[in-house]
């Protein structure tokens, strides 16, 4: 290392390349896999996001992988005899080799990032996820030309301590599971009457902030029929953790079809677990735990939903 | 071993390639230079919680729709920046008794520091005047939370720079004690100019900046 | 530069032991001796650390099973924060900050910290906001629960309304944990910075100092913003302001990034010493000087400045516009860069050395091996869409309990068995050692790398109960924290053993250099005393035959390695 061979080191240079060649072929491999380590995609972002996980997941496996086989390698052949105290070859340092391990890793980074903002910039397109306005703004304010062709949002979503309330305020429905239609671009206004909950609907690869005083518009496009979990993802207190209900994807004609029943039907107390769990709690004669905040009561909406029914992811 | 009398540099670490070559007498507890050192270290951390707060200042201001709170039309400045002018020149009157310290003029010193600590006295008094006469409380909406920390907050300093400066004043009268300078004085005296500077850009924010 | 003249062989007599009261008391006193504090850092910070685990093995008790049965749900809430507060304030900053007070003087050849008094004092505070932190648990209302985070409007929700309760405790608490740290770094940047051996320049210190100096820079720029924003929420809890209340015009997301601007570069202050010990470590275990010093030292430099702007990435999905997002992921994604220089010079250095595998070394290898895995699980939480899935779910917990246990943790538990002979004069017993680290590292995969494919699925941190497809590795989790658990038994056990009938420790017994290493071991109390040896080369001259300083000849020797039980 410290002084230049004159030859080339052959078996070296090519162990060099038999091992990155390894190494590019594991990593590729590791990306494919990825894809099996994540829920269904259930919308028009999923598969963005999953495509930029996988890249990620192949060039983590290169780094790691790299990493370890060299750590690897040394704690076979580098060891000490057993009686050996004398010291190795003193090498200090070598620029050459300095200046190709810090562009390395930042043309990956760079890389990434520019793959990042590439797909930051499709979802943005397709449903921006971080459309945020106060409800001031809402009001006397136009939106920015390209988001002027965006549909108004239909339905409300209101978080609460703990339960979910959707609002499809055309169809005069409300209800405690969220139903949308099948492949197309949907809107929804998220409030928060209490403290900041999170809206995360896994299959979807989508997360947004609910926070109280604040009006958001969000849009997504449902990609796949099915049921899926809604969760809340920003922690909000007690019953933080029972604070999930089902998303429900439907064909159009279904989902017109659900909300001419749902309006049909009668008021009446929607999902709340929490609900529940502290009325439970309040009748023990000694209730356990710490002091707790009252849940908010359930909402009242035509249609409850369940929150026990097998869901796809 | 003596120690070396205090260097006018006290970052002079920074750059020097060597270490230090003063060796550790028994007391290295007492080490001038390096109190001073810490002291600046000290302040600019200090700064921060400022700043922290300057910029809370101006984050919720620009997002807020009605800023001041119902009835409140603004603040009286012309009060305020007399006092401001006050306690801008006492960091001159502060560095006036500096200069005789060193020249070691004792008296002059102490008329000086007391001056300057009348002075930080007088803005307090301000302060309190025109707290007691506000119409607004710290619980009326951000405005009101936000001007009363500041102030107060800020009060707070320049009442521990006047209590700082009334111990060296005290400390200034045992025997020998200021001869070949004194680093708690030249560090009250850059405390104070501190506070100083601290008003100065609090005053824009509060009163300057329109609503 | 001039030295004071003095006879050189001095030092090199076998130390003159101080008539410093040598007696256990000291350990309980206000002494200003930072070898005294330092010990007092790290033994308060080992009992939080078994307090803070026992918290922790209560929850994954909990979760071992999908419903919240083991205990109520408020109960859940309050050991989490507590938990998370406990780590980070009583266990990681005091035991680090322990370190920092053996080994900076030491290292640097000062006789002690450039303000005894203010470091006696930083370290009191600790356990006077330990205890307020505990009593919490007593108060009406319970403990803090509303995470380490403390987001309001959650925290501000004060359900029995008393004025004194856990969140306002806590809150106090943090606070004091922030003067006490600031008071910590201030004496340790004057110290490095002033208090040098002769002939020690910058570039002549150990890369220990070099990470201890950056870290403490956090500090100073990072702690006063959370204690401004700690400060404030204080106020909106107990005096009813509205600087994050939404009601009186208050912005919620304000105190998130006040939070945040200190509590992401809080990171690093965990990790940069760690990077000091790995760096430290790899040299005297490898036979090797360390590849590329001067990289590695201004890698440290380039950490700090990068971590003051990438806080965001912790707010992606609070609603940040989207040039935001971009521009602090990028920022994120360049720690990268430096990271990775150390990293790579940590390799080149093991490259063809002659590795010496015992239980300091193993703990340094194990802790590179998960610092690696858990950087690029970073990476990818730094790449917007990716962490919008994956934010506040179990891949978050997965990732920086890789790199605070796997990582940080292990690299402490390295510096312990490594100083450990210094600074007791015991030798440790290198099989239990070893039991530690086998059981440590099998226990951390175990019960950490399952976290992963749990936040890809889709379940959230903070919850008491969870879906049931999420139980597979959640009992796999829960094993390898019992795991962990039972980890610390041959720790502990090495520990007290040793101190009471372990082998006398020789001055260098891994034939290492270093300042610290010329001393006798435990070295007295004003280490060099006025004897401070002018230092001539760089500090890690391995297979160089380089003296460190002058006179290296009258200093007791690296006695022989073998009798002490090496191979
Ligand atoms: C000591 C602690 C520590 C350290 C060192 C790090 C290091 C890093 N962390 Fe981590 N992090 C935490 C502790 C830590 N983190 C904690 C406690 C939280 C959660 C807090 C909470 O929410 O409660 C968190 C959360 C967290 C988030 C927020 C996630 C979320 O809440 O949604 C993000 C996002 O960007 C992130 C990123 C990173 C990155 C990019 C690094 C980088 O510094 C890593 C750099 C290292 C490497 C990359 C590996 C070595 C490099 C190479 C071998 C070179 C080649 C590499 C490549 C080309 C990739 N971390
Ligand atoms: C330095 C920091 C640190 C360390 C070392 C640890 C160590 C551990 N952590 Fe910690 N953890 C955090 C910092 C840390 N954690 C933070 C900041 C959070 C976030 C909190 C939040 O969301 O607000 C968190 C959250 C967190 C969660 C998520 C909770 C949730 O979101 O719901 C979990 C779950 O498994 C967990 C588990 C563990 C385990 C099993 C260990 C193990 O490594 C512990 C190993 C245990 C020991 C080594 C000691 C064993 C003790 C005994 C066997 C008892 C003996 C006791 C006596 C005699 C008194 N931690
Ligand atoms: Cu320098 Cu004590
Ligand atoms: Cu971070």
């Amino acid at each position: 290392m410290t002084s230049t061979p004159s030859r080339p080191n052959l078996p070296a240079i090519a162990g060099l390349v038999f091992w990155i060649g390894l190494l590019v072929w594991f990593s590729f491999w590791m990306g494919q896999q990825s894809f099996g380590w994540l829920p269904v995609q259930a919308s028009s972002a999923a598969p963005l996001v999953d495509g930029l996980f996988s890249f990620e997941t192949a060039v983590a496996t290169f780094v790691f992988a790299g990493v370890v086989s060299v750590m690897a390698w040394v704690m076979l052949f580098n060891r000490a005899a057993k009686y050996d105290i004398s010291d190795a070859e003193p090498i200090e340092g070598n620029t050459k080799l300095e200046i190709i391990w810090t562009v390395i890793p930042l043309l990956l980074v760079m890389g990434i990032a520019y793959y990042t903002i590439d797909v930051n910039r499709q979802i943005g397109l397709i449903g921006p996820m971080d459309h945020v306005h106060g409800d001031r703004l809402a009001s006397d304010q136009q939106p920015a030309s390209g988001a002027a062709v965006a549909p108004q949002a239909e339905i409300e979503v209101i978080a609460r301590q703990w339960s979910w309330e959707f609002r499809y305020p055309g169809a005069a429905v409300s209800a405690t599971e969220l139903h949308l239609p099948l492949d197309r671009r949907v809107g929804l206004q998220l409030r928060s009457e209490d403290v900041i909950h999170g809206f995360y609907v896994p299959a979807f690869r989508l997360k947004q902030q609910v926070i109280p005083g604040r009006s958001i518009a969000f849009f997504l496009t449902p990609t796949r029929e099915g049921r899926y979990r809604l969760r809340d993802s920003e922690y909000s207190g007690t019953w933080f953790a029972a604070n999930q209900v089902d998303v429900v994807v439907q064909s159009e004609t279904d989902y017109q079809d659900w909300l001419r029943r749902a309006s049909r039907l009668p008021l009446q107390p929607g999902l709340s677990d929490a609900s529940r769990e502290y009325a439970l709690r309040q009748s023990r004669t000694r209730p356990s735990g710490y002091a707790t905040v009252v849940p908010a009561p359930p909402p009242m909406v035509n249609v409850p939903g369940s929150n026990t029914l097998p869901h796809d992811g | 071993m003596t120690l070396t009398p205090a260097s006018p540099d006290p970052l002079s670490g920074l750059d020097q390639n060597a270490g230090p070559t003063d060796g550790h007498a028994s007391g290295h507890s007492s080490h001038a230079n390096h109190s001073l050192t810490g002291f600046i270290i000290f302040l600019c951390s200090e700064s921060i919680i400022f700043f922290a707060f300057f910029t809370g200042y101006a984050v919720l201001k620009l997002s807020s729709l009605n800023w001041l709170p119902p009835g409140v039309e603004g603040l009286e400045w012309r009060t305020p920046l007399a006092y401001t002018a006050v306690l801008v020149s006492s960091s001159g009157t502060i560095a006036l008794a500096e200069w005789f310290l060193n020249r070691g003029n004792l008296w002059g010193f102490r008329a000086f520091w007391l001056l300057s600590m009348a002075m930080g006295t007088v803005f307090l008094y301000g302060q309190a005047v025109e707290w007691a006469g506000l119409s607004f409380g710290i619980t009326s909406g951000s405005f009101g939370s936000c001007f009363y920390l500041l102030t107060g907050f800020h009060g707070l300093h320049v009442a521990s720079g006047v209590l700082l400066m009334g111990l060296m004043l005290i400390r200034s009268f045992r025997a020998g004690n200021y001869e070949g300078g004194e680093q708690g004085v030249v560090a009250a005296s850059l405390f104070w100019h501190f506070v100083d500077v601290i008003w100065v850009l609090l005053f824009l924010l509060l009163y300057a900046w329109p609503a | 530069m001039t030295i004071t003249p003095f006879d050189p062989g001095l030092s090199a007599a076998p130390t003159p032991q101080p008539k410093a009261p040598n007696s256990w008391k000291r350990y309980f006193s206000f002494n200003t001796d930072a070898k005294v504090i330092g010990i007092q850092y790290i033994a308060t910070a080992l009992i939080f650390l078994l307090v803070g685990g026992l918290l922790a093995m209560i929850m994954r008790g909990e979760l071992i099973t999908p419903e919240a049965d083991l205990v109520d749900r408020t109960v859940y809430n309050g050991l989490y924060t507590m938990h998370g507060t406990i780590m980070l304030f009583l266990f990681m900053f005091p035991v680090l900050n322990g370190l920092n007070n053996l080994l900076i003087p030491c290292m640097i050849g000062a006789p002690d910290m450039a303000f005894p008094r203010l470091n006696a004092a930083a370290f009191w505070l600790v356990p006077v906001f330990g205890v307020i932190l505990m009593a919490s648990f007593l108060v009406p209302g319970g403990p803090a629960a509303s995470g380490w985070w403390s987001y309001p409007p959650v925290s501000l929700q004060n359900p029995l309304g008393f004025l004194i309760n856990g969140e306002a405790l806590w809150i106090v608490a943090v606070a004091l944990s922030g003067v006490s740290s600031i008071m910590g770094a201030i004496n340790f940047v004057t110290t490095i910075l002033r208090m040098r051996a002769p002939g020690m320049t910058l570039f002549r210190m150990p890369i220990f100092c070099w990470t201890a100096l950056s870290a403490q820079i956090i500090q100073l720029i990072g702690l006063p913003a959370l204690t401004g924003g700690a400060l404030m929420l204080l106020f909106d809890l107990v005096v009813g302001t509205s600087f994050y209340r939404p009601e009186g015009g208050g912005d919620p997301v304000l105190y998130q990034h006040f939070f945040w601007f200190y509590s992401h570069p809080a990171v690093y202050v965990i990790i940069l010493p760690v990077f000091g010990v790995f760096s430290e470590l790899f040299p005297v275990y490898a036979r090797k000087p360390l590849f590329g010093y001067r990289f590695v030292a201004m890698a440290s430099l380039v950490i700090v400045a990068l971590s003051l702007v990438v806080w965001v990435h912790h707010m992606f999905p609070s609603g940040v516009p989207q040039w935001m997002r971009d521009l602090f992921m990028v920022t994120t994604m360049l720690i990268a860069v430096p990271t990775g220089i150390k990293v790579f010079a940590w390799l080149a250095t093991l490259w063809g050395g002659k590795l010496r595998l015992n239980t300091p070394m193993l703990f340094a290898l194990g802790g590179l091996f998960n610092f690696v895995f858990a950087g690029v699980t970073g990476i990818m939480l730094a790449t917007v869409p990716v962490d919008i899935h994956v934010n506040n779910t179990y891949f978050v917990v997965g990732h920086f309990h890789y790199v605070i246990y796997g990582a940080a943790t292990m690299g402490v538990y390295a510096a312990i068995y490594h100083w450990f002979p210094k600074f007791t004069g015991k030798m440790y017993y290198e099989g239990l050692g070893q039991l530690h680290f086998l059981l440590t590292f099998i226990g951390t995969n175990l019960n950490f790398f399952p976290m992963h494919p749990l936040g890809l699925m889709g379940m959230p941190r903070r919850v008491s109960s969870y879906d049931p497809e999420f139980a597979f590795w959640n009992v796999l989790a829960s094993l390898g924290a019992f795991l962990l658990g039972v980890s610390i038994i041959p720790f502990l056990l090495n520990l007290v053993s040793s101190l009471v009938r372990g082998k006398q420790a020789p001055a260098n017994p891994w034939n290492a250099i270093g300042l610290e290493w010329l001393l006798p071991s435990p070295p007295p109390a004003e280490n060099f005393e006025e004897n401070v040896p002018t230092v001539i080369s760089g500090p890690y001259g391995y297979g160089s035959g380089l003296p460190l300083v002058e006179h290296q000849e009258r200093y007791p020797r690296a006695t022989d390695f073998l009798a002490t039980g090496q191979a």
